[in-house]
This record gives C-alpha cells, sequence and structure tokens, in this order.
C-alpha cells in the first residue's frame, strides 16, 4: 500500500465510480462521497514525507528529487519506452493535495444532486465526476510526457458531459466550446511530445559525454519522456537551448515552448484564449465550476513550471516581454470585464481570468520570488475560488437567478452565509492577512526583482499592481450590492445555510484565513525548495545557452 | 507482353507452391460452394452464413500455415517464377491483412444476421458478392506487379459495385451502385493507360524492375519525364479510387449512404485498408530500387494528395445530415492520415519506413474496430426506426439504450483520436512515425493531422450532442442482442488496446519487418538463406526490430 500509495490515490475515484454503477439509487452518491473522501485522507499520509525537516532533506541538492515514485513500462515496440511514472516533488505535492481536497467538497456540493432542475442520471453524473478527479491528480503526479497527456486528455470527456448534460440554459454550447478549446491547445503539445522524443534522442546521440542520466547514473541512449530527464539532462538541455537546432527552420527552444504554452494558456486562461471559461463556469453545475476554477485552472499554471520553464528556460527568455503583455492584459481585462458583469457567476469567472494572469506573471519573469509567488497565487485562488462560486451556488439553489442587481441585503436575512460570503470575497479580493495578498504581493515583487534583467520589468509591475485596484473595486461593489443594504422582500424569508453548505464553507473559509496568516507554514515549506533548485536549473541552463550565443 | 507471355508455358507449380496460396484457394472454394449449396440446402439465410462461417474457418486455417512457413521460412513469391518478384507474394504484409479481413467478414457477418438476414431472400448472392470482393481485396495486398494488381482491384471492385445496389427496391442503392461503377470503370481506364504506357518505357510491370530502371530512363532523355510522371500518376489513381483520396473521392459518400450499413461497414475498411497497403507496398518497393531524385517528387505527391484528403474529408463532413454520409467522409479523412505514412516511404530511408509501416497496420487494425463499431451502431439503430439514416435518429439514445450510445461514443471519440481509446494512441504511432522520418516535410503533415484532429471533433461530436444532450420522446426499441454484443466488443477492446497496447504494437512492428526481405534491387530470385537473413535483420541493425522478429 505504501508502495502504491500515489496510485491507490489516484484510481480510487475510478474505482469508487465503476462499483457505484452497481448500487441502488440511493446509495450512489454516499459510495462516491466515500471514494473522493477516502482519496482525500489517504492524501494527508503524503504530509508524513513532505512534512518538517530541512528542506534539503526533503527536496534534496538537484531539481527532480522525487518522492513516492512508481515507474513501470508501459508501451515499448520500436524503440518508445512510454513508462508509467508517478511520483510528488514540491511543485506537484501542495496541487495534488488541493486536488483531492476540492474534490471531497465538490463531491459534497453535489449532495442536492435531486433537487437540481436537471436531475436524472445520478450515476452517470457521480461516475463522470470521479473520473475527472481521477484524470486530475493524474496529470499532477505524472512524469512521463506520454503518461500525463492521457491524463490530460482524459479529463476533457467527463468534463464536456458534466456540463453538458447538468448544466444551465446554454450548456450544449458551452460543453462543446470548452472542449474544442482545451483540444485546440493540446493538439500543438502532441506535436510537441513527438518532437521533444526524437530530438531528445538526437541530443544523446550528439554529445554523448555529458548525457548522464539522473536516473540511471549511465549516460543516457535514447530518446525519453521523462519529464525530470528532458529538463536535467545536460546533452538535452544543451542541445535544446542552442540557437543552432531547428524544426521547420525555427529555432527549437522557442518554438517548443510556444507549443506547450498555448495548451496551457488555454486552460489557465489567458487572453485572448479566455473566452471558454466564462461560458463553461456559468453554464457548469455549482460543483463543476467550483473543481474548473479550483483545480482545472491550476493545470496551466502547472505545466507552465513543469514543461515550459523546466524544459525550455530558453524559450521562456525569448518569449518573456510577450508573456507580460500577456499577464497585464488578462489582470486588467478581466478585473475590468468582472466589474462590468451583472450574472454574479460571471464576475466571479471573470475574476479568475484576473488572478490567473498573476500566474502568468510571476512566471514570465523567472525569478525565485516570481514562482513563488506564481504557486501561492495558484493554491489560495483554488481555495477561494471554489469558495466563490459556491456561495454563488447557494444563493442561487434559493433565488434561482443571479442577478446582481436583483440582490440586496441578503447579509441581515441569511447572517452565517453572509458572514462566510464577506470572508471568501475578501480572500479573493486579496485583503492582507487572507490568502488571496500573499501571492499576489510576491508576485508583484518578484516582478520588480526582475527589473535589471528586462527593462520591462517595472513597467509590468506597476500595470499589474493597478488590477489590484481594480479588484478591489469590483468586489467591494457586489458585497455592496448583494450583502449589504436593507433586505428586499423577495429574499426576506431566505433559509440560512444549512449544515452540509456550512460543512463546505467553513474549510475553506478556514484555510483562507491559514494561508493568509501563516503563508511559509502551510504553503511555502512545501514548495519553496523545488521551485528554487527549478530556478537554479533554469538560470545556469539559460546561462550556457546565453555564453554559446555569444562565443 | 511477348515475352511475358513466351515464358508463362515453363511454369509448373509444385504442391508447396500452391499450399503458399492455398487461403486464396479456400476462398475461390467457399465461394463455389456458396453459389451451388441453394441448389441442396435451400436458400436459408443462417444456413448460407453458417457455409460461409465454415469457408472463412478454413481460410482461416489455412492462413495460419502459410504464417507459419513465412515465420520460419521467410516470404514465398509464387506463380510466375520468370519474374523477380513474382507475380504473388505471400509474406507477412499480406498475412496480416488476410487475418485482418477474416476477422472483419466475421464482424461484419454477425452485423448483418442481426439486422438484415431475417428479410433478406438472397443470402447466397450476398454472401459470394461479400466473399468475393475479399478475396479481391487479399489479391490487391499480395503483389507488387502492376497486371496483377490491375486484374486485383478490378476482382475486388466489380463485387463491391453490386453489392452496395443490393436493396434492389430502393432507387438510392441503385443510384450509389451506378455512380460507383462508372467512377470505378473511369479509374481502371485511366490505371490502364497508365500501365500500358508504363510497360512501353519500361518494357515489364513490375515495379521493382521500374524502379531501378527509372532513373537511367529519365537521365536518358528530357521528353519522358512528364510522359513518365503521367503514367506514374494514372496508375496512382487507380488505388487512389480506392482509398477514396481526393479528387477521387466523389463516388464514396454516395455509394456509403446508399449502401447497406453492414456493406459500408465493410466497404469503409476493407476496401480502403487494401488500397492503402497496396500503396505501401508499391511505395516500399519503389522506394528500395529508385533513385533520390525521383522518391522526392514522389513523396511531394503523395504528401499533398494526404493533406488534401484528410482536409476536404474533414471538411465535407461538418455539414452533412445524413450519418452514413458523415461516416463516409470521416473515412475520407483517416485515409488521408494512412496515406501520410505512405509519403514517408517513399522519401526516407529503411528505419523509418519500418516505423510507417508498422504504424499503419496498427492503425488499421484500431479503424477496423471502431468503424465496425460505429456503422453497427448507425446499422442497429436504423433497423429500428424504418432506416432513417439522418443523424437527428441519434436523439436522446444515450438515455434510452445506454448499450448501444456508450459503445457509439466509445467509437466516436476514438476515430477523434484522442484518449483514453485507442484511436489515439495509433495516430500517436503515426505521429511518430512522421516525426521519426525528421524532416520538414513530415513535421508540416504531422501540424496538418493534429490540426484536423481538432476539425473533425465538431462534426464527431454533434452524433454524441444528439446521444446524450437531447430528449427524444420516441421509446426504446428492442436490439438484436447479437449486434449489441458486437458493438460493445469493438468499444470495449478500444480502451483495451490503449492501456495494452503493447501487444498490437509488437506485432505491427513484427509483420512490418519481414517486409524488407522479399523484394531486392536485382533480377534474379534470392537464395533462401540469404532472404532469412534479411528477414531477421530488416532494419539495419535495429535492436529493438530484431527483438521484435524473435518474439
Amino acid at each position: 500500500m505504501d508502495q502504491h500509495l500515489i496510485s491507490w490515490i489516484v484510481f480510487l475515484p475510478m474505482i469508487a465510480g465503476i462499483v457505484l454503477l452497481f448500487v441502488p439509487r440511493e446509495l450512489v452518491k454516499w459510495v462516491a462521497l466515500f471514494g473522493s473522501g477516502l482519496a482525500f485522507v489517504l492524501s494527508l499520509l503524503l504530509f508524513k514525507t513532505f512534512w518538517g525537516g530541512d528542506a534539503a532533506a526533503i527536496f534534496g541538492d538537484t531539481y527532480g528529487t522525487l518522492h513516492h515514485v512508481e515507474r513501470a513500462s508501459w508501451i515499448t515496440g520500436n524503440k518508445f519506452n512510454i513508462e508509467y511514472f508517478v511520483g510528488l516533488d514540491g511543485l506537484s505535492f501542495p496541487l495534488f493535495i488541493l486536488t483531492t481536497f476540492v474534490s471531497l467538497l465538490a463531491c459534497l456540493a453535489s449532495f442536492n444532486f435531486d433537487s437540481w432542475k436537471i436531475n436524472k442520471g445520478i450515476k452517470a453524473y457521480f461516475f463522470l465526476f470521479l473520473l475527472l478527479e481521477t484524470g486530475m491528480l493524474g496529470v499532477f503526479v505524472s512524469l512521463d510526457f506520454f503518461l500525463f497527456y492521457v491524463f490530460w486528455e482524459v479529463m476533457l470527456l467527463p468534463m464536456y458531459f458534466l456540463i453538458g448534460v447538468w448544466g444551465g440554459e446554454r450548456r450544449e454550447y458551452a460543453a462543446i466550446k470548452f472542449f474544442i478549446f482545451t483540444l485546440a491547445g493540446s493538439v500543438l503539445m502532441l506535436v510537441g511530445l513527438v518532437a521533444m522524443f526524437f530530438y531528445s534522442a538526437d541530443a544523446v546521440a550528439e554529445y554523448p559525454e555529458i548525457a548522464t542520466s539522473y536516473h540511471t547514473g549511465a549516460p543516457l541512449t535514447t530518446g525519453t519522456f521523462d519529464l525530470i530527464e528532458l529538463a536535467t539532462n545536460d546533452a538535452i538541455q544543451k542541445y535544446f537551448g542552442a540557437a543552432s537546432t531547428t524544426l521547420l527552420n525555427v529555432r527549437f527552444a522557442p518554438l517548443m515552448f510556444m507549443f506547450l504554452f498555448i495548451g496551457f494558456a488555454i486552460k489557465l486562461p489567458c487572453v485572448p484564449v479566455h473566452t471558454w471559461l466564462p461560458d463553461a463556469h456559468v453554464q457548469a453545475p455549482t460543483p463543476i465550476s467550483m473543481i474548473l476554477a479550483g483545480v482545472l485552472l491550476k493545470m496551466g499554471g502547472y505545466g507552465f513550471l513543469r514543461l515550459c520553464y523546466g524544459i525550455f528556460p530558453v524559450g521562456g527568455e525569448f518569449w518573456a516581454g510577450f508573456l507580460a503583455v500577456i499577464a497585464v492584459i488578462s489582470i486588467l481585462y478581466g478585473a475590468l470585464c468582472a466589474m462590468a458583469q451583472d450574472d454574479f457567476k460571471k464576475l466571479v469567472a471573470y475574476s479568475s481570468v484576473s488572478h490567473m494572469g498573476y500566474v502568468l506573471l510571476g512566471v514570465c519573469v523567472m525569478t525565485t520570488t516570481g514562482f513563488q509567488g506564481a504557486m501561492f497565487q495558484m493554491i489560495a485562488h483554488g481555495i477561494s475560488s471554489p469558495m466563490c462560486f459556491f456561495l454563488v451556488g447557494v444563493i442561487y439553489d434559493r433565488a434561482h437567478h443571479r442577478q446582481i442587481n436583483k440582490f440586496g441585503g441578503l447579509w441581515l436575512s441569511m447572517p452565517r452565509y453572509g458572514s462566510m460570503a464577506t470572508l471568501g470575497f475578501f480572500a479573493s479580493l486579496g485583503l492582507p492577512g487572507l490568502c488571496g495578498f500573499v501571492g499576489e504581493a510576491y508576485v508583484l515583487l518578484g516582478t520588480f526583482q526582475a527589473g535589471p534583467k528586462f527593462d520591462w520589468a517595472y513597467t509590468a509591475a506597476i500595470c499589474a499592481a493597478f488590477g489590484v485596484v481594480l479588484t478591489a473595486g469590483y468586489i467591494l461593489w457586489v458585497i455592496q450590492r448583494v450583502y449589504l443594504g436593507s433586505v428586499r422582500e423577495e429574499y426576506k424569508g431566505f433559509p440560512e445555510a444549512n449544515g452540509r453548505e456550512m460543512l463546505i464553507l467553513a474549510p475553506l473559509g478556514a484555510l483562507c484565513i491559514l494561508l493568509g496568516v501563516l503563508p511559509k507554514q502551510t504553503v511555502f515549506d512545501f514548495m519553496n525548495g523545488t521551485l528554487n533548485l527549478l530556478v537554479d536549473q533554469m538560470n545556469a541552463v539559460t546561462q550556457v545557452a546565453m555564453a554559446a550565443t555569444g562565443g | 507482353m511477348t515475352e511475358l507471355i513466351a515464358e508463362i508455358p515453363t511454369w509448373s507449380p509444385n504442391a508447396a507452391e500452391f499450399l503458399t496460396f492455398s487461403p486464396e484457394l479456400a476462398w475461390v472454394g467457399t465461394l463455389c460452394l456458396i453459389m451451388l449449396a441453394p441448389l441442396a440446402i435451400g436458400r436459408d439465410a443462417r444456413m448460407t452464413a453458417g457455409l460461409a462461417m465454415v469457408g472463412i474457418a478454413v481460410t482461416a486455417f489455412f492462413t495460419f500455415k502459410v504464417m507459419g512457413i513465412v515465420s520460419t521460412e521467410g516470404p514465398k513469391t509464387g506463380l510466375t517464377p520468370n519474374l523477380a518478384g513474382g507475380m504473388l507474394i505471400a509474406d507477412n504484409l499480406s498475412l496480416f491483412f488476410k487475418v485482418l479481413l477474416l476477422a472483419f467478414l466475421i464482424g461484419v457477418s454477425v452485423l448483418w444476421m442481426s439486422v438484415s438476414a431475417a428479410k433478406e431472400d438472397d443470402a447466397p448472392e450476398f454472401f459470394v458478392l461479400l466473399i468475393g470482393s475479399a478475396l479481391g481485396m487479399s489479391l490487391m495486398v499480395s503483389t507488387h506487379n502492376i497486371l496483377m494488381m490491375m486484374v486485383a482491384i478490378e476482382f475486388a471492385s466489380l463485387p463491391s459495385y453490386a453489392i452496395v445496389g443490393f436493396n434492389k427496391h430502393k432507387r438510392i442503392a441503385a443510384e450509389a451502385s451506378l455512380k460507383y461503377m462508372i467512377f470505378g470503370a473511369v479509374s481502371a481506364a485511366i490505371m490502364l493507360y497508365g500501365a500500358s504506357l508504363i510497360y512501353g518505357f519500361f518494357g515489364t510491370l513490375d515495379v521493382t524492375l521500374i524502379a531501378s530502371n527509372v532513373g537511367p530512363v529519365l537521365a536518358a532523355g528530357g521528353a519522358n519525364r512528364l510522359l513518365i510522371g503521367l503514367a506514374m500518376f494514372c496508375v496512382f489513381a487507380g488505388i487512389a479510387f480506392k482509398i477514396s483520396a481526393v479528387p477521387f473521392h466523389f463516388w464514396c459518400p454516395d455509394a456509403f449512404q446508399g449502401a447497406k450499413t453492414e456493406v459500408t461497414a465493410w466497404l469503409s475498411v476493407a476496401s480502403k485498408a487494401a488500397g492503402l497497403l497496396l500503396l505501401m507496398r508499391l511505395a516500399n518497393v519503389f522506394c528500395q530500387n529508385a533513385g533520390a531524385e525521383v522518391l522526392r517528387g514522389v513523396a511531394i505527391v503523395i504528401a499533398v494528395v494526404a493533406t488534401l484528403t484528410c482536409t476536404i474529408g474533414n471538411l465535407a463532413a461538418y455539414k452533412q445530415t445524413s450519418i452514413k454520409r458523415m461516416l463516409a467522409y470521416s473515412s475520407i479523412a483517416h485515409a488521408g492520415y494512412m496515406m501520410a505514412a505512405a509519403a514517408i516511404l517513399v522519401d526516407a530511408g529503411t528505419v523509418e519506413s519500418f516505423t510507417a509501416i508498422s504504424a499503419v497496420l496498427a492503425y488499421v487494425v484500431v479503424y477496423m474496430l471502431m468503424n465496425l463499431g460505429a456503422f453497427g451502431v448507425v446499422a442497429l439503430v436504423e433497423s429500428r426506426n424504418g432506416e432513417d439514416d439522418s443523424i437527428t435518429a441519434f436523439a436522446g439514445l444515450g438515455w434510452k439504450s445506454p448499450a448501444l450510445a456508450i459503445p457509439m461514443l466509445f467509437c466516436l471519440v476514438s476515430l477523434v483520436g484522442i484518449p483514453p481509446f485507442a484511436g489515439f494512441i495509433t495516430k500517436w504511432y503515426l505521429l511518430a512515425a512522421l516525426g521519426e522520418a525528421a524532416s520538414g516535410l513530415y513535421w508540416a503533415l504531422a501540424i496538418v493531422i493534429v490540426i484536423n484532429t481538432l476539425i473533425s471533433l465538431w462534426y464527431y461530436m454533434r452524433v454524441v450532442v444528439q446521444m446524450f444532450l437531447k430528449e427524444s420522446d420516441t421509446p426504446a426499441a428492442d436490439v438484436p442482442m447479437s449486434g449489441t454484443l458486437l458493438v460493445n466488443v469493438c468499444g470495449i477492446l478500444l480502451i483495451v488496446l490503449l492501456v495494452l497496447s503493447n501487444p498490437l504494437k509488437e506485432r505491427a512492428d513484427r509483420y512490418s519487418a519481414g517486409l524488407f526481405s522479399p523484394v531486392v534491387a536485382g533480377l534474379a530470385a534470392q537464395p533462401d538463406e540469404e532472404s532469412l537473413a534479411r528477414s531477421n535483420d530488416p532494419v539495419g541493425g535495429e535492436p529493438v526490430a530484431k527483438d521484435a522478429q524473435g518474439g
């Protein structure tokens, strides 16, 4: 069990999903809760590995120190060696825990399934839900690019159906839009997958003397899908970064970086490929919105760190200015769109675009602080945005509409709920002391630090900082319109948040505070080790590449 | 032709030679038996199907026997020993295809039994035509002599024309049959014209000899260049008609719509696969014997046709309202993907050729499962709602008959080519073969294929939308057990072949590795020891290939 702990956690939801197909209808949701609950509890066991101790002991002294590794040959055949290779490091561990946690809460949020407008096919719903969870967990633990890609795509179909069957009025449109956008991103990734394999084979043939594998200690002789190998093998990095390595007459590293970036940017999402998100979020049922915002968007950020910057730092340097422009536009445009919304859920959706812009800004400046801020921002947003979506869901269940301007004074009729709502939205706003603040502050700090390297960094930081003001604007305004003021007649009799709803809101609210007050102990301690090593590795590679170009 | 005719009298086949071609003889025997049986046992559909199954079993027995011989003694050529390659070849490729055809015949027969047998009066004729076209197709894959090729194509086509019009009482079927026949006749005439030109230039119809002479003949004089190109393109046109490559694809949607669905399933896979494998064989033979400057031109022609075929196929599928027409265009697109691999064969060296053939073999197997499953569901749905083949006939199927809708979903998503279905892994093999060939042309083809994947998503999902996202008030009807079982087996195999894809890949590697032995640059037949050595070392000392051969 301990040896295969990760595999158990990843596939347990799917097993539960298959089991629930064969139980009576009224037991279905309990089986689902058991499956995702057990996955969460088991994932807590992983803290044993990452808790306390000194960073060097946990995260090692090079990027690619992994824990709970399982690797076995999967598809071999002519020259390929595709592996089932999973493991955790500081990059994936926090997101892995976040996934099991948000999935459990979303499962709990689905418990009122029978009272939904569309409540047919409860078995199909929970089966797809659990399949989605397996896909998400798989993405974060896969360290073989091929396996990563398979898990990445496995999520598509369940998500399509979850939005398309159980969504709102325009569910069909939203679901296919989600599908097409995501697939559009991943087809280029597929070309990247092929190219990286064959170019890594060329690399180890070109520089056999420095092709020592981190894994076996012997020189690598074939191409590889191993994401850590691709990032840390000197021969591969030298070849990938070299200006003379080209594909279709374009320099390899920037091209590959872009191929991968497009896929992750769509998932993140950033302007201008964000348009699927407001549709998908608004049409999806509440628990699925929670998953979308809490976990799916994080895959974009995770992909940046693990693949784009881990393997093609030279490409990252090449595109940095361009990415910063996109990031700043996402932050400002997302916030302005949020301000203009009349639909409560759409407002939260656009706020995600804005918040995810900080993630992109944090990574594109390629500083340690920026990376830490981006990661923290992902975790913090993974807590606060599911909370916001659930808060919107709670009033939608009661009022059956989401028009911000039709609400008012809800705090008076639902005091407990109102307090939680204020907490959640303030966390999203980035109030100091709550989780949203730390990430944004680190990202801005990291961007300023990049000033000596990139001459646009100060401008970018100043523009992005202006986004904080806009965020405060739309959030305070929405709180005022929905929760403050005098009680409207039609909302007087609204029942207070019930036990189940509080059970979901309380842990999220507690984490909002905890992450804000103790960011080091709750998040940074678990990831900084790996992030520092990744940045060191990245700097080493870019310096080598720069020296080669200069000489 | 005088040399050829003059030498035939010296031919005296022995028992071993007859054994090599016993599968074909068994097929001929089955044909005669089914034709004569009605005189003794009447025209009962079940009896006829039973007889056909016996014939298939006997053919399978001989096929496996020959397979054993070929695997120990190397490929056999035969029937006209005076030509370098022989008129017919029994090697791994042709035997692989025969096994595939036999399996597919069983699948189609099961489908026919469950949807058409009850109302069919002309069962013997149906099976004669079906097995007759199978015989023609298996001959197509067993030759690289243009004369034999033309005979085989006609042998495969004539029964196909008739079987498309087998719905005798329907106007649309007669029209389809006529269109198919006119197109077939015209392309046969074009091919014949090309063949006569080629014979005029080279004095032979054996592709091995043509390939080795094409360089010298071109070098001799400039006037021939255009004519030789034209002649080759004319022969290519005949094959392209069978593959339904653009611009020879116009018959395909009409014929597929007019034919009975099980016949459509048969033609969409068997006839196209035969054409493709014939093209692969010719390309393979050609590339081993012709000079580089000729090859590059041929590769570009095939690459352009492949690009046009998949793009136009996918774009035209968008607007179809009949599911059979839509799947017809989808089959055109898939033929385009597979043709891309033929371009590699022509242009690249042996290692890439090996990967390319292996990729196509794996693709054909999975493509058979996907199309059998998809057309199977179409046939079953049609059979219960009065032959309505519009896409809207699928409305609400997912909730009424999940046992049909779920395998349909698997097949369609697999046709798109995304995980977790086998269609993804075979598309990946194709892309990997293109990547391995490592030149700009193939990277461009790879990008064309992935973009087409994205385009195709839209129309496949239209069916999924109907099945799961739309409602319908027509009640669920009974569907035959055997047909339901068949499509579910196809659907499940698609997942199994992704998770456990090694056996498929190993076999594809092994059967394609053997392809490099029979044909050699030279005139005389090689001694057995030498050809054996070649078959054991097909790709220039590639270690994995050796393993595949040994395993």
